[in-house]
């Protein structure tokens, strides 16, 4: 029984062919749904101390005024945690898992359609995803959790920057309605504490080692285009020492803290003070903050404890 | 009985398919049901080989052993029904258009595969190892794992990168590109080299049916040539019932080992594989396969003594050939050997090229590549770091539990992180701080070890303006550091990198 007769075959096969030669215009470039809803930092942060990580959480979600707030029924949301090291989760290099699965879940309880949790990882992909936890924990809460496309990202302009002027992006960030930025809090020998900020470089494409040759500057071109909605920063351990990997438990100290806020200097300051740094003392806050992009001075921040 | 020979062929389809299953389950998370070097061990080829040259014992030495035994009574079983090189000798074997030849094969090249086992076993008393090159196992498992699977990724992958462009059928190339993944796709491919001279070699063999029917069984494979004598005196044997034979021919033209004599009965014990194609080719069913307890007829071996005298010759014009570059050892300590690799005489007398530790290595960190005679010819095809293409994931020991010879000794996970396979040196003329006075850190970001074995000293910096700035230098700690390469991998100079390795301080016990 001939389904397709040859003719027909290479008639199709043929038609399809010529289309991937067309230059990609289909794929609209222009307004992604990301850049939809603006950044709209505001002077509060919540600060949560002692208790179980989904209990910080909670309360501090609950203090920013629900998940609903920021997770509009029916959104696509991606939740960016940093499951980037093939380290387990007492080591404090990556987001607590607990963290990631109460984030992800009240997402959903508050309406999101989909949940995206992915990471470029810096260790081999498939060990950072399964020993850090992070990749079990929110695919159980119910997310969307898969390895990065090569293919998927997408070349974003960035008309502020002072050394990048575009950089590729992955499309699945640029394409969900809502970022929530989930870092954990670390020491970092270049910057110092690798916090909210840093934490956005999961989502780059190109050479990313390039990235650190004049560093201040250039995370700050990438933070002043791909900005959270929110920032919830995973503080339940400090990485004090040996970061942003780690490896020895003696450089890890259990705070169970947790951070949230709109502004994503003032979290990061925030977090810069819990390892006892002056924000001042930071090249890309201070760059950040000059840039329009949050407050610095944690005095001109309202802190409410939770 | 018409079907007896597919019963062989289900079986070769059974092992080839288990050769398959073992090859994907290589990988990391590395949780087989059968540990994939299991196959890679049956071979007494390799088991005897690698005894005589480096005198070392392996658990991995009992199923070859229980196969030579196996061979005593069956014959040549394994070449019929569980090689998986034989396997495809036969599928490629398929594509040929064969005309029922009217006369007998020629035998005359059936002492060459005696003459390379003599070769082989000479050279093996001079420890040079040179069975890897042989060794049907390791041959298929080389070819798979640096040309074969590799070629199955990029093309699939072409026909994903094909149809991209086209936007509305992105989200489906994703999942379909998501359920691939992790079983029949890596995540991260990781560029392996020397698959085109290993694919050709692979090529050339199978060729070979050009010539002859099983060519390279009948006439170079020396694993075939060491079973075939321990196949002389087998017990299971053809007979034909002489009153039903009408002399046709039909059986030994179809026999695909050349194995049966002119008078259609007598066959060669050391060539016969047990196809059982004669059993079904047979217009009168007149072969049948019996045991013959009380007196079975030993077959001569076709190797003649002038034939014996020229294979030692050979043997030990090589193994000079090979000894001789003996001398580029030196220049070798530029290159890193797996953790857990034998001293390094010991590690090529064990190593057969099978590629198991290049294949795990590239689901996971990538550091591993088939060098090709940057350890020297007698080298080629071991495993050397490549540190720019990939590193050694610091919480993986995956290359020695795959080994299958224990040329790379198995170190727990504790042990191998503290094991030294070479040592970080930073190249100041390319080093961004070094050479241009701007921080840069990467390489210490990725160091793994718990105590960073890249640390940092806050320094001046002299511009071109002779103007002075601070610059954080980096160094490598020596002691600290156990040569995994993730800096040199990571390090984002174009072409030389800042930050290079060498196998300076490399710890390799002997076992």
């Amino acid at each position: 029984m001939k389904i397709l007769s040859r003719r027909a075959f290479l008639s199709i096969g043929s038609q399809l062919g010529l289309l991937a030669f067309l230059p990609p215009v289909f794929v609209s470039r222009s307004h992604f749904r990301l850049f939809k809803r603006p950044y709209q930092p505001d002077a509060d942060l919540f600060v949560a101390r002692g208790g179980k990580a989904a209990d910080l959480v909670d309360r501090v979600v609950a203090g920013l005024g629900g998940m609903s707030r920021f997770v509009h029924k029916g959104d696509v949301v991606a939740v960016k945690p940093n499951m980037s090291w093939d380290r387990t989760p007492a080591q404090g290099a990556n987001t607590n898992p607990e963290v990631v699965a109460e984030v992800v879940k009240l997402c959903l309880e508050a309406g999101a359609k989909k949940v995206r949790v992915f990471d470029r990882t810096c260790n081999e992909a498939k060990r950072s995803y399964e020993h850090s936890g992070v990749a079990d924990a929110a695919k159980k809460a119910g997310a969307e959790v898969y390895f990065p496309y090569k293919r998927n990202y997408v070349s974003v302009k960035i008309p502020d920057g002072e050394r990048l002027h575009s950089w590729k992006i992955y499309k699945d960030v640029l394409d969900s309605d809502v970022l929530i930025n989930l870092p954990t809090a670390k020491h970092h020998s270049l910057s110092q504490v690798t916090l909210g900020i840093k934490n956005l470089m999961g989502y780059l494409g190109n050479d990313r080692g390039k990235i650190h040759r004049h560093f201040d500057q250039k995370i700050v071109d990438i933070a002043s285009v791909l900005h959270p909605g929110l920032t919830i920063l995973d503080a339940t351990r400090l990485l004090l020492r040996n970061g942003p990997q780690g490896g020895n438990l003696d450089d890890v100290k259990w705070i169970y803290t947790v951070i949230g806020g709109t502004d994503m200097v003032a979290v990061d300051s925030f977090g810069a003070s819990l390892f006892g740094l002056n924000p001042d003392d930071l090249g890309f806050l201070v760059d950040a903050h000059k840039r329009g992009l949050g407050e610095l001075d944690l005095k001109k921040v309202h802190i409410h404890q939770v | 009985m018409k079907h007896l020979h597919k019963i062989r062929i289900l079986f070769q389809s059974l092992f080839f398919l288990f050769f398959l299953i073992l090859f994907f389950q290589a990988t990391f998370p590395y949780h087989p049901l059968v540990r994939a070097e299991f196959f890679l061990q049956w071979s007494p080829l390799t088991a005897l080989l690698t005894f005589l040259s480096s005198h070392r014992v392996y658990a991995g030495m009992i199923p070859a052993g229980i196969l030579l035994f196996l061979t005593i009574f069956l014959g040549r079983f394994f070449c019929g029904w569980i090689c998986p090189l034989g396997a495809m000798i036969d599928f490629a074997d398929l594509f040929i258009k064969r005309k029922r030849k009217l006369q007998r094969d020629s035998t005359k090249f059936r002492w060459l595969k005696f003459g390379i086992l003599t070769a082989l076993v000479v050279m093996a008393l001079f420890s040079v190892q040179f069975v890897w090159f042989f060794d049907p196992l390791a041959l298929t498992n080389r070819t798979f794992t640096t040309a074969l699977y590799p070629m199955l990724v990029v093309l699939t992958e072409s026909v994903f990168s094909w149809l991209w462009p086209v936007a509305f059928l992105q989200p489906m190339l994703m999942s379909v590109h998501g359920f691939l993944e992790g079983w029949l796709l890596p995540v991260n491919l990781h560029l392996i080299v020397q698959g085109i001279p290993i694919f050709l070699l692979f090529l050339g063999i199978l060729s070979l049916n050009l010539i002859s029917r099983r060519f390279w069984c009948r006439n170079v494979c020396p694993l075939g040539a060491l079973l075939g004598i321990f196949a002389k005196f087998r017990i299971l044997e053809r007979t034909v019932d002489e009153e039903g034979c009408v002399s046709c021919r039909i059986c030994q033209a179809d026999c695909r080992m050349n194995a049966i004599e002119d008078n259609f009965v007598d066959f060669s014990k050391a060539e016969c594989i047990d196809s059982l194609d004669c059993v079904d080719a047979c217009p009168t069913q007149a072969v049948s396969y019996k045991f013959n307890l009380k007196n079975p007829k030993a077959s001569k071996i076709d190797f003649s003594r002038r034939r014996f005298l020229q294979s030692v010759g050979s043997g030990v014009l090589a193994a000079g050939l090979f000894k001789i570059d003996f001398v580029n050892r030196e220049s070798r300590g530029n290159h890193v050997r797996p953790p857990g690799a034998l001293p390094e005489d010991q590690f090529l007398e064990q190593c057969i090229r099978c590629q198991e530790c290049v294949r795990v290595c590239s689901t996971t960190g990538g550091l591993l590549q088939p060098s090709w005679l940057e350890t020297g010819w007698e080298g080629i095809w071991s495993p050397i770091g490549n540190p720019r293409e990939g590193y050694c994931e610091f919480t993986c020991n995956l290359c020695g539990e795959v080994c299958p010879t224990g040329a790379i000794q198995l170190l727990d996970l504790a042990t191998k992180q503290k094991t030294k396979i070479g040592t970080a040196f930073f190249d100041h003329n390319r080093c961004i701080p070094w050479n241009s006075g701007d921080n840069c850190m990467v390489c210490q970001e990725h160091c793994p070890t718990p105590e960073k074995a890249i640390v940092f000293r806050e320094g001046d910096f002299l511009t071109a303006e002779g103007k002075i700035k601070r610059v954080k230098y980096p160094y490598v700690k020596e002691d600290l550091c156990i040569g995994c390469g993730i800096c040199v991998t990571k390090c984002p100079v174009e072409g030389s990198p800042g930050i290079f390795l060498t196998a300076e301080g490399a710890e390799r016990e002997e076992v």
